[in-house]
Order: C-alpha cells, then sequence, then structure tokens
C-alpha cells in the first residue's frame, strides 16, 4: 500500500462506492422496511444477521488469540498483538454495522439501556459485545500510547479475553434456548459458536497477517506464522470433532424436527453424507493443514484460511436457515411447508457495507496506526 | 387480580372464521398478519379421511418464551396474565417471533394496511381509489378503523415492530369480551378469570379433559381446547373380528 498511490487511491475509491451504497441501503430501508429483505414471518432472520454472527464470532476468536501476549504473556506473539486487537475492533465495528440493519427499530435501542431485560440472552449478547468493544477500544489505545505492562493495561486485556469468551456462549444461547426448535442443538449451540469463533479470527489473523506481509513485508519472523499455522489445525480439528459429533446426532435421531431438516436443508448443497460448505470450508483445509509441505507455504496457509473463513460464514448460514425453514403452528396456512431463499440485492448490500467498514478501518489502521509495534 | 384464560371448545366451532375477521375490524391488523387464526390439517387416506381445525390466538403463557427473551421488555405480562407487547420499546429484533413456539407473532414488514394508500382507482373510471374510500369515510389508514383501540396500543402498529393478539385488554379493561368471543356465533369461546374456582373458565376445565398446543414445552398456555367435532358413528364388534 505504501509504494502505490495509485492502488491504494483505486482502493479506498472502492470501499467509497460500497460506503455510499451501504449508505443509501440504510435510509431505503428505514424508509420503506424490512419487506425489502427476502425474509418474511417464517424465514425471520437472514443474511444480515448471519453477516453479523460471522464477523462478531470472528471478532471474539481474534480478541481470544490476542490473550496469547496479553493475558498469557507469551513474548514472542507480542509482535502481534496490536494487530490482533485492532482487526477485533474493527471486524465488531463491521458485526455492529450488519445487526444495526437488521432490526426494524433500530432507534428504540436506548430502551436496551433504560429497560433492560436480564433474562434476554440478546440483551447480554449486546451487552457484552458493546462493553467488549469500549474495553477493546481502551485496551488499544493504551498500547497505542506505548502502556503495554501497566496494570490498567493489564487488567484491560484480561477483561477483553473474559468478554470475548462470554460473548460467543451469549451468540449461541440466543438460538440454544429457544425450545421449539431443537435443531439448533440447545447449549450445545453455545460451544459451538465459541470453537467457531476461535477458528474463523485465527483464520481471518492468519489471511489478514499473511497478505499483509506479502503486500508491505513486516519483518515477523516466519516461524511465528508456522506457529500460527498451528494453532490455526488444532483450531480446525476441534470444529472438526464437533461437527462430526453433530453430523452423528443428526443422522441417528428419529425426532420429527430432525427427519425434516435431513430431507430438506442442503443450502448450498451436499457432497455424499456432507454438506458442501462443511466439506470444502472445514474438511478439506483441515486436511491440508496436516501435510506440512502445505502448511508450511505461504500459498497452503492463505488457501486454507480463505477456505476456512469462507466455510465458517456459510456454515453459519447452512445453520441460520436450517432452524427456521418451515412454518410454526398456523403460519403452515400462509406459507408453504419449506421456504427457500436468495438473498435480496439490499440484503446483499448491507453484507457489502459491513464488509467494507471493516476493510476501510483496516485500510486505514495499517496505515496509520502502526499495528506492527510491540514493546521494547 | 384475575388471571384470564380461554376455552375453545372444538365440538361448537364450526371453523367459520368469524372470530379472525372480528379481530381484524377490531384491532385494526394490517393485511398479512392474523392475530386470531388457525391451524387445519387433513388425515387419513380417502374414503377415510378427517378433517381437523384448531383456532389459535396468542396463548398468553405463563411462562411466555416472547417475554422471557425480549431484550427491551417491549414483551411483557400485565398483572392479569395477559401478554402485552409495547411497540414503543420494540427494537424490531423479532427474538420474540422466533422465540414463539406457537406461530403467532407477526411482524410488520412493511408500510401496513399498503392498500388503503393506492390512489389509483380500483376499476379505472369506474370506481373510487382505495385512499378516497378511506377519506371519504372519515377512517385513518383503513375505512374501518377502530379509534378504541388505541387506548392501550397505537391503532396501527408502526413499521418495523412485531405485534400479536392482546386478549383485547382494551375491552377487557373495561368489562367487555374481548371481540372474538363477543363475535363467535357458536359461542365456541369462553373468557374468563382462571384462578376463580366458580369461573366458567375453571367449571369447563373441570368438567371436560383439556389439551393445550405444545404443552410439553412447559410454557403454560392459558388457551385451553376442549371436546372435538366427530359426528362419526360406526358398527360395534368384538375386537373387530
Amino acid at each position: 500500500m505504501n509504494g502505490n498511490k495509485g492502488l491504494f487511491s483505486i482502493w479506498l475509491a472502492v470501499l467509497g462506492v460500497a460506503i455510499v451504497a451501504g449508505l443509501f441501503t440504510t435510509v431505503k430501508l428505514f424508509a420503506q422496511g424490512h419487506g425489502l429483505f427476502n425474509a418474511n414471518d417464517v424465514l425471520l432472520w437472514t443474511l444480515p444477521l448471519g453477516v453479523y454472527i460471522f464477523l462478531a464470532l470472528s471478532s471474539s476468536g481474534l480478541t481470544l488469540l490476542s490473550g496469547l501476549p496479553l493475558v498469557f504473556g507469551v513474548q514472542k506473539y507480542e509482535v502481534f498483538a496490536k494487530r490482533l486487537v485492532f482487526l477485533a475492533i474493527a471486524t465488531l465495528c463491521g458485526a455492529f454495522v450488519a445487526i444495526g440493519l437488521e432490526l426494524g427499530s433500530v432507534f428504540h435501542m436506548i430502551y436496551i439501556v433504560f429497560s433492560p431485560n436480564l433474562s434476554s440472552p440478546i440483551w447480554w449478547m449486546g451487552a457484552i459485545y458493546s462493553l467488549e468493544l469500549v474495553v477493546l477500544i481502551v485496551k488499544f489505545w493504551r498500547m497505542h500510547r506505548g502502556d503495554w505492562h501497566s496494570g490498567f493495561s493489564k487488567n484491560l486485556g484480561t477483561a477483553s479475553f473474559i468478554l470475548a469468551l462470554v460473548a460467543p456462549l451469549m451468540i449461541g444461547s440466543v438460538f440454544g434456548i429457544t425450545e421449539s426448535r431443537v435443531t439448533y442443538f440447545g447449549p450445545v449451540m453455545s460451544i459451538y459458536c465459541l470453537v467457531m469463533a476461535f477458528l474463523s479470527g485465527t483464520a481471518l489473523f492468519n489471511l489478514y497477517s499473511l497478505v499483509v506481509n506479502r503486500v508491505m513485508g513486516n519483518g515477523v519472523a516466519a516461524e511465528l506464522y508456522e506457529e500460527f499455522a498451528v494453532i490455526f489445525a488444532y483450531a480446525a480439528g476441534v470444529v472438526v470433532v464437533f461437527t462430526l459429533l453433530k453430523y452423528a446426532i443428526e443422522s441417528a435421531t428419529v425426532v420429527p424436527e430432525f427427519l425434516v431438516y435431513r430431507e430438506f436443508e442442503h443450502a448450498f448443497g451436499t457432497v455424499g453424507v456432507f454438506h458442501s460448505e462443511v466439506l470444502l470450508g472445514l474438511f478439506l483445509p483441515f486436511v491440508l493443514l496436516l501435510i506440512p509441505s502445505v502448511r508450511k507455504t505461504a500459498f497452503g496457509k492463505i488457501l486454507t484460511s480463505a477456505l476456512i473463513l469462507l466455510g465458517t460464514l456459510f456454515m453459519h448460514m447452512e445453520i441460520l436457515l436450517a432452524g427456521q425453514s418451515h412454518p410454526v403452528g398456523p403460519k403452515a396456512e400462509q406459507y408453504p411447508g419449506f421456504i427457500s431463499y436468495f438473498p435480496s440485492i439490499w440484503e446483499i448490500l448491507v453484507f457489502v457495507f459491513a464488509l467494507a467498514i471493516v476493510l476501510l478501518l483496516y485500510t486505514l489502521g495499517e496505515r496509520y496506526l502502526k499495528l506492527a509495534e510491540a514493546p521494547e | 387480580m384475575p388471571r384470564y384464560a380461554m376455552i375453545i371448545d372444538l365440538q361448537r366451532c364450526v371453523g367459520c372464521g368469524a372470530c379472525s375477521i372480528a379481530c381484524r375490524n377490531e384491532n385494526n391488523v394490517p393485511e398479512g398478519i392474523y392475530w386470531s387464526n388457525k391451524i387445519t390439517e387433513t388425515s387419513g387416506t380417502f374414503p377415510n379421511v378427517r378433517y381437523h381445525y384448531i383456532p389459535t390466538l396468542c396463548n398468553h403463557c405463563e411462562y411466555a418464551p416472547c417475554v422471557r427473551g425480549c431484550p427491551t421488555r417491549a414483551m411483557h405480562k400485565l398483572d392479569n396474565g395477559i401478554t402485552m407487547h409495547d411497540p414503543k420499546k420494540c427494537i424490531g429484533c423479532k427474538y420474540c417471533e422466533f422465540n414463539c413456539p406457537y406461530g403467532v407473532i407477526y411482524f410488520n414488514w412493511g408500510k401496513p394496511h399498503k392498500f388503503w394508500q393506492d390512489t389509483r382507482a380500483a376499476i379505472r373510471g369506474g370506481t373510487a381509489s382505495p385512499e378516497e374510500v378511506v377519506r371519504e369515510v372519515g377512517g385513518k389508514a383503513v375505512p374501518y378503523y377502530n379509534p378504541e383501540r388505541e387506548a392501550t396500543l397505537p391503532g396501527i402498529r408502526p413499521t418495523g415492530v412485531v405485534e400479536k393478539c392482546t386478549f383485547c385488554d382494551h375491552r377487557v379493561k373495561k368489562g367487555e369480551l374481548p371481540y372474538c368471543v363477543e363475535a363467535c356465533p357458536a359461542d365456541a369461546r369462553i373468557f374468563g378469570d382462571i384462578s376463580d374456582p366458580n369461573s366458567d373458565v375453571r367449571r369447563l376445565l373441570g368438567k371436560f379433559r383439556p389439551f393445550r398446543l405444545r404443552e410439553q414445552l412447559g410454557t403454560g398456555p392459558h388457551i385451553f381446547y376442549i371436546r372435538g367435532y366427530n359426528p362419526a358413528a360406526y358398527q360395534p364388534t368384538k375386537g373387530g373380528v
């Protein structure tokens, strides 16, 4: 980016266009309502919410990863710490854009503060992510000012780590405590969200830092990337085990909702008994990561990270849609037994808007905030 | 304080849908949204078939999942057990709708009563436009607008929030029956105080064996169904031999 002003300007212009399109979408949505989405009273939550889940969980994953140097004192990773915290902030901002545009009456958000419901997982999710954003910003500010190891700075690191552990559990419980939708796997969904957060956060960091390293060169020792690739492989392994367990339960149970689920829920197609996104976005990159000659190359790392990043987005979408594609109770009188879905242009623009915000922040942060900085 | 509940007598219910129409009029319910609805199903194989009809509305659950999950307490319980919604506090997250096991909560995806805002004549050159009709009869958004609904809830709920049955709390407050109960030509709906041992609701619950929808979820619905319409007879035999 430093070397080529022309390319940088074009990149900023592309992001600018995406953000203007996003702002237009925002005005349109709040003027005309969410009927612009291909959602209805059966399929309530669609692409914007899937994007929120993906970005919010990735942000938590990045924060968890930053805990290695900032909470557990692994000094050799301090060179990644500032970038990890910044990426977590930027990614969370994108998540907030997506959820903001998903809500029907975003201006009533004030009642989250004035009329809180402590039994609501959505309240906890919103509160924890808001707090996490504040703590991360303050932590970043301290690091930027050179305060890495004061008690205050360390406590901020610990607080953000704890918040990042709890927040994915809350996203999971939004789905998990819904008694009437058993295909969300109840409380297990929270654990699933936590491991997915760590996986997508690690994938995002690997992909981002390797691309930045290629473009700008940041002088970080290659061994550190090797070690991160191993952490990445472990994270993928945990999700692989979890996903296989999920498949086993889904295929063995005779609970009626799961029978329907088995029959219809293949939003992105299947290969054999496996969903395409799981096969290509999780199992394949995991196998590739197990091969040292692939894992150790920059191309191998970038490929596996990109596959997993896309895979996690599609897996979240699959789970989100699958649990709500059948009408509940009397809604079967109005709607067909199975609702198919493809996002509307407005939903895609919400996705583009959130992504553009994330990428713009990444770009500006990389250029102006010395993200490769580490303590002496 | 009373705890309100409703009994629907399936033997008396003829499936005429008067409850749904009355509800729409009373509560200015927009198109595509059903506070009062039904579940229909056909079972068996021809010629041995049977048709089931179950009227539905908000169950005003004792342990309502929609109330538990609402982040701003827009969905809340009144002291009399009615599950009520405050559109001013609703952020439009739709979690109540997602969480409701009974499919009785709806979201306002667009401008409500859009049809009646149309300025084009229904038949070009022959009739008035819907918008003109509303204006001529002095309605508000719809020609049959009921201002009494405004007593406890915006007469027409805005875009971007959910809405559902309120047991006609604005009528109940005045000592009147919910309008679906009032309008039922077969007197199939019995409404009253479940905490009063002498109420009709309690008497009927004691007399018949009621069922509730998805009772196994533990939500404690306050809509009970009794009896069932079945005029069929069959020849008695010893074990079908």
